[in-house]
């Protein structure tokens, strides 16, 4: 077959046009480089994001409440969830864990020892133990036991710290003193009343309220409740990816919020995600055009040497022969085109992770095996698509 | 290879050619395989026509060619193209060389066309001696003369395997000696096929033993 090439490259000359088939080439370079680009940046922050050795505890805590708006203030009831709404957070594809947050619906009264003469109306709530991020042996409470353990927000403490004490010429306290503190918490109905010594055990993060046993409240509820079942108007779940924009979305449509902070990486996130399609977008656009020119190109080489086809075909050269021939004339540089894209990539790739790696984030300096698979995708449409106008048009003349 | 005709007119030249009697037109005629036949034909008579028909480069017609009992259109392109190869060879009237090739690479593009070729190089440099024309191997077809074209073709179409060797005209442009050693090489290469051939001339003539005689 390759005398018989060699005689067919000097009857079909491939040659006219040779700019605007560079041209094609060039583009085809570029839109295949942005496609690998896109799904190289969206391989490499899923690594870091899902990552083993990016781990930053991804899994998050949220708490959610509905927003306080001025429509719904002063109607306690319309910050509650429904037990629908409850249902449909469960029913969420990004909630790992769901707990509610019961409240406690007797007076609270809190004292502290000795002559501190600091006395407050308080509140607790409880919630499930998995959902804490204190871990202490003293955490629990049975029935009959007169010390709650008590978990505070560390905010609590710091805004006592650094806003109250300073301003008003108190001491600063330690975790650990406060810790050491018996408070002494009154829990009343307005009737009846209980003493008990309040524990601080631990500071909490992830939920900015005063929490109790779990095992505490509903006894206390029970005994001390005013109100028959208090709706549930904070509730917490677990989520693998506080990030994950249907999470951020779901929570907008529904009027819900927690702690955005915990949201923004999210919209960095989107950000990126967007730049990523776009960069991707441009890149079929351009793939798209590459391969009209191609068509066109291969269209132009047919039809300026139909006389030739006719003869050669009418001596006997059968299509499929002129087939190969003019394939062989193009598919090599696509190859070429994939490879230097592919090795361009890497390049990129082993440059990011080396930077990265300054910023302790880990990603692989190899490119991912999206990479490969999109570079064969792309070469394989882009020989389906001359294969068919190849044949199309050698039909055509033959 | 059997070929065969039925009722077989050309559409352009019916009215004229009804009204004579003709060997060939509208007229059922088997070719049988390995003779040498003669077709003469006086000018206008569709004598190339018919040779375009029977190597179906031309479709404009009435009736049937049967190929092997298969009529031309049922063959496929890629199907067209190994008959060509392998079973029926041509010598058109107007040549048909490539003006871009030299004259060894027209004839090398014919016999390479199978992966296999059937004749070697050494075949080829020995029929062009033959025919005089080893000087002009070398040469763009576009400078040699008809005659030299004519011969260059003539070695074109016997580069390959075939069954059948339709001619139309081949010795239009050669004198007498070359005439003769063009004959020589075309009666023994078919010969050594078991191939005939159709040749269709103007006139009479004596440059074959033929077998069958037939006015067009």
């Amino acid at each position: 077959m390759r005398p018989f090439f060699e005689l067919l490259k000097k009857i079909i000359h491939t040659g006219i046009g040779k700019s605007r088939f560079l041209m094609a080439s060039v583009g085809l370079g570029i839109a295949m480089l942005l496609i690998l680009v896109a799904i190289q940046v969206h391989s490499n922050f899923n690594q870091l994001l899902y990552s083993a050795k990016n781990q930053n505890e991804t899994a998050d805590f949220l708490v959610i409440n509905k927003k306080i708006t001025n429509a719904i203030m002063g109607q306690s009831g319309k910050s509650a969830f429904t037990p629908e709404e409850i249902d449909r957070i469960k029913a969420q594809p990004f909630v790992q864990s769901f707990g509610l947050i019961t409240s406690s619906r007797f007076k609270v009264v809190v004292q502290a020892p000795g002559d501190l003469h600091f006395a407050t109306d308080m509140f607790f709530e409880s919630v499930a133990d998995s959902f804490l991020d204190v871990k202490n042996d003293d955490w629990k409470w049975n029935t009959g036991d007169r010390t709650i353990p008590i978990i505070l927000p560390s905010d609590f403490l710091n805004l006592y710290n650094f806003g109250f004490s300073l301003s008003q010429d108190l001491p600063q306290i330690s975790q650990e003193t406060v810790k050491a503190l018996p408070l002494q918490v009154v829990i009343s109905n307005n009737i009846t009343q209980e003493p008990f010594i309040g524990q601080v055990v631990g500071f909490s993060d992830r939920i900015s309220s005063f929490l109790v046993p779990a095992s505490f409240m509903s006894w206390a509820n029970d005994k001390y409740g005013t109100t028959r079942e208090a709706p549930t108007s904070r509730v917490i779940i677990k989520t693998p990816d506080p990030s994950n924009p249907t999470l951020v979305k779901f929570l907008e449509d529904n009027g819900y919020t927690t702690n955005l902070d915990k949201l923004k990486f999210s919209k960095t996130r989107l950000i990126v995600q967007t730049i990523v399609s776009v960069i991707g977008f441009f890149g079929l656009i351009l793939l798209l055009f590459a391969m009209l020119v191609f068509s066109m190109f291969i269209q132009l080489i047919i039809a300026s040497c139909k006389r030739e086809i006719q003869l050669l075909v009418m001596l006997g050269t059968a299509p499929r022969q002129l087939k190969r021939y003019l394939l062989k004339q193009f598919v090599p540089l696509y190859i070429i085109i994939g490879c230097v894209c592919v090795l361009l990539l890497a390049g990129l790739q082993y440059m990011t992770a080396v930077v990265l790696a300054k910023h302790d984030m880990v990603v692989s300096i190899w490119p991912g095996p999206g990479v490969f698979a999109g570079t064969v995708l792309v070469l394989g449409l882009v020989y389906i698509v001359n294969l068919l106008t190849v044949s199309r048009y050698v039909n055509k003349e033959s | 290879m059997q070929i065969q005709i039925q009722h077989l007119l050309p559409i352009p030249l019916k009215d004229k050619l009804l009204q004579r009697t003709s060997g060939i037109w509208n007229q059922d005629v088997s070719f049988s395989p390995g003779s040498f036949v003669k077709i003469k034909a006086p000018s206008g008579t569709g004598k190339t026509t018919l040779v375009h028909y029977l190597y179906h480069i031309r479709y404009d017609y009435t009736g049937t060619v049967l190929v092997n009992n298969r009529p031309w259109p049922s063959y496929n392109k890629n199907e067209l193209a190994t008959m060509r190869q392998q079973q029926i060879s041509i010598i058109f009237q107007d040549l048909r060389l490539f003006e871009q090739l030299s004259a060894v690479e027209n004839i090398n593009l014919k016999r390479v066309m199978l992966p296999n070729p059937y004749c070697s190089p050494e075949k080829i440099r020995e029929m062009a001696a033959r025919l005089n024309v080893t000087h002009v191997l070398q040469q763009s077809s576009k400078t040699l003369s008809y005659g030299e074209r004519q011969r260059i073709a003539i070695i074109r179409a016997l580069s390959q395997p075939f069954q059948w060797l339709l001619m139309d005209e081949p010795f239009s442009h050669l004198d007498e000696e070359n005439t003769r050693r063009a004959a020589n090489l075309i009666a023994e290469e078919c010969k050594a096929r078991n191939a005939g051939f159709i040749l269709t001339d103007l006139d009479d003539d004596q440059h074959f033993s033929y077998d069958v005689h037939y006015q067009l």
